[in-house]
């Protein structure tokens, strides 16, 4: 599902269906920082913004990218993950004149929009053993971090844990909420 | 595990094992699959009959609470059904399409499933929540742990004893019968031995099989039971990971609530009759699938345009996917490996089996088939698919290995599952069976099984065991 939202495959995705296992050893460089999360609760934010429903950073999706890029990700990816946190940034600047904490919305939206265009270019154009590009992680990691949260499901939708019953042609108009 | 060929084992080793595990799906089969051997050649006979295991069949669905729809099919026998799921709005149109535009017969049903869809026997009903393979806290499918261990507690007679790995069935050669099992302790490595007057050795097909193939004395220097050399040929699986979907256009004013933890069937069609015999193959398949309608997942771009458009529903799409019937062939095997040992000392298995000529040949017709019963409904952008590495075992319907028949020079297994050569030792899971049909096969081994403890306990009284 993710993987069609952002081309290719699910980053991770082998590890996401058989448990993620937690790596011991971190090659230098490759912890988050909370100025890490800070900053990736940003970019999923400007994703997936408040609405009149939560956005990415109610969702705690910042964190949610740590854990899985920590935990699912092989190290090469990490590795771009990590280096491309550094790219955005420096993309902001060369856009903006500062970094991308620092940005107003109008201008994350802006580079970001930049950037969306930027890897699904690069994903329609690479061989298939080449590895993904930094934004289409953290673009799925945001999509799959809020679509699977608490605030993401229960607010944009018709969320019910035990619904039961089943009906298979539930009468829909634009603008009703989908059952999830 | 050994793979001479490559073969997927998967097993729920843990209390109530794979029955927390399964798909649930529950068909009967009919005459049509217990004669095929005798008719094509391949296998031997089966020494049974569908009026043989229907009483039973319908005994075990009381029991466990299947759902599903009556529908007269003689090649799926109708069983002893709770109320049918629902069909969803794309469903109900394929199926009636697929009824009006094929004349052949074939029929897409509601699937027949484990889930109860209202209480039964003290558990349930399914809550619609989909996360079967989790444990149900509702008892709301049969599983062992829901359904048959605790009716055993009950008896007051039940011992369970978890982290046992049976290493062999131990044999008096004076009195030609089994005395009880070996096992070793997966913890302590501590060996135990225990003794019974009749032994049902369920471990599932592979393992069964295994233990027997170590049950090696002067009597059996082959494995308990095996002077026909059978024990481990004719392995098994259903053939699948191949078919086709697509998308709907229509159906935009309708959406799904609840989360069905089931699809729709399509009974097998091919080889039934003279009229849809095909020269291509033997024997058949069925289909699975279901359609579905979520939220958009294929959107381009970031921000609250994004988020709002994720939220709207996607189109209808339906999946449509084939299980299909595997011949018995002898050089389909295991063994048992003369030089790797597991962590326990005991011999590992090899796997030798492959798909052959026959299966190879049936999937191109299941990937055809499917798409061409999607477009018939007007179903778009259709996909097709045949997945090349869906190795044997991946499927989890391991069956043979110590196969039923009516003689002991061409079997393991006499028509009450119990070995020919060792009355008082029973079988009836996968490795019991002679043919694999295209069915699901845990209703079946269900049946059997409580057929053969009928027996056993028939025999029991008359002092015959």
């Amino acid at each position: 599902m993710v993987a069609l939202a952002t081309g290719g495959v699910v980053i991770g995705g082998e590890l996401f269906l058989t448990g993620c296992r937690t790596k011991e050893s971190k090659a230098a460089g490759m912890a988050f920082s909370n100025n890490d999360i800070a900053f990736l609760d940003e970019v999923a934010e400007t994703i997936i913004p408040r609405t009149t429903t939560a956005g990415a950073k109610e969702a705690e999706v910042g964190k949610f990218m740590t854990v899985m890029v920590n935990d699912c990700y092989e190290e090469p990816d990490q590795k771009i993950f990590h280096e491309g946190m550094d790219q955005l940034d420096e993309a902001c600047n060369k856009m903006h004149g500062h970094s991308f904490m620092k940005a107003e919305p109008a201008h994350r939206t802006e580079l970001l929009k930049a950037l969306d265009k930027e890897a699904k270019e690069y994903t329609k154009n690479k061989k298939k053993d080449d590895p993904a590009h930094y934004f289409t992680m953290m673009k799925q990691l945001t999509l799959l971090g809020y679509f699977s949260s608490k605030p993401g499901l229960e607010q944009n939708f018709n969320y019910q844990q035990v619904p039961g019953k089943y009906d298979g042609a539930v009468p829909y108009k634009k603008g009703d909420k989908l059952f999830i | 595990y050994v793979q001479k060929k490559p073969y997927d084992w998967i097993r729920g080793y843990h209390v109530g094992g794979r029955s927390l595990m399964w798909g649930r799906q529950c068909y009967r089969w009919s005459d049509l699959d217990f004669e095929a051997n005798a008719k094509d050649g391949h296998g031997v006979d089966w020494p049974i009959r569908y009026k043989d295991i229907a009483p039973w069949y319908s005994y075990v669905e009381q029991f466990a609470g299947i759902s599903g729809s009556k529908e007269g099919l003689p090649q799926l026998p109708d069983g002893e059904f709770l109320p049918p799921m629902e069909m969803n709005a794309l469903e109900t149109h394929v199926s009636e399409s697929i009824k009006q535009k094929f004349t052949d017969g074939r029929r897409m049903i509601i699937g027949r499933v484990a889930n109860l869809t209202r209480g039964w026997n003290g558990r349930g009903p399914c809550q619609y929540r989909n996360l079967c393979d989790r444990g149900c806290p509702f008892g709301g499918y049969f599983s062992s742990n829901s359904a048959t261990l605790p009716v055993a507690a009950n008896t007051g007679n039940l011992t369970l004893r978890p982290h046992s790995i049976v290493m062999e069935v131990m044999y008096d050669k004076e009195k030609k019968r089994a005395t009880g099992v070996r096992i070793i302790d997966e913890n302590t490595h501590e060996s135990i031995e225990y003794f019974a007057k009749v032994i049902f050795l369920n471990a599932s097909a592979i393992a069964s099989t295994a233990i027997l193939l170590n049950s090696v004395s002067d009597a059996f220097p082959n494995g308990m039971g095996n002077s026909s050399d059978q024990l481990g040929r004719n392995l098994m699986d259903h053939h699948y990971h191949v078919g086709a979907g697509g998308r709907y256009d229509g159906l935009k004013d309708k959406v799904i609530q609840g989360r069905r933890p089931n699809g729709i069937y399509v009974a097998r069609f091919r080889n039934l009759d003279e009229k849809t015999k095909r020269s291509d193959y033997l024997r058949g398949f069925g289909y699975q699938g279901g359609a579905s309608r979520g939220m958009n997942w294929n959107i381009d771009g970031i921000g609250s345009e994004l988020k709002e458009q994720m939220t709207e529903p996607a189109d209808w799409s339906f999946w449509l996917g084939s299980w299909g019937e595997q011949l018995p062939h002898p050089a389909n095997r295991i063994t048992l490996s003369k030089t790797e040992k597991d962590k326990w000392g005991l011999p590992q298995l090899e796997f030798d089996c492959e798909w052959r000529e026959n299966e190879i040949a049936m999937r191109k017709d299941m990937m055809d088939s499917a798409a061409e019963m999607l477009e018939s409904a007007g179903i778009k952008d259709i996909y097709t698919f045949n997945d090349e590495k869906a190795y044997p075992g991946l499927c989890i319907h391991e069956m043979g290995t110590a196969r039923m028949g009516n003689d002991p020079q061409t079997s393991v297994l006499n028509k009450w599952n119990q070995l020919h050569e060792v009355k008082n030792v029973f079988n009836t899971d996968g490795a019991c069976m002679t043919s694999s049909a295209c069915q699901n096969p845990s209703i079946t081994y269900m049946a059997l099984t409580a057929r053969a403890a009928d027996h056993a306990v028939s025999e029991l009284k008359k002092a015959n065991l």
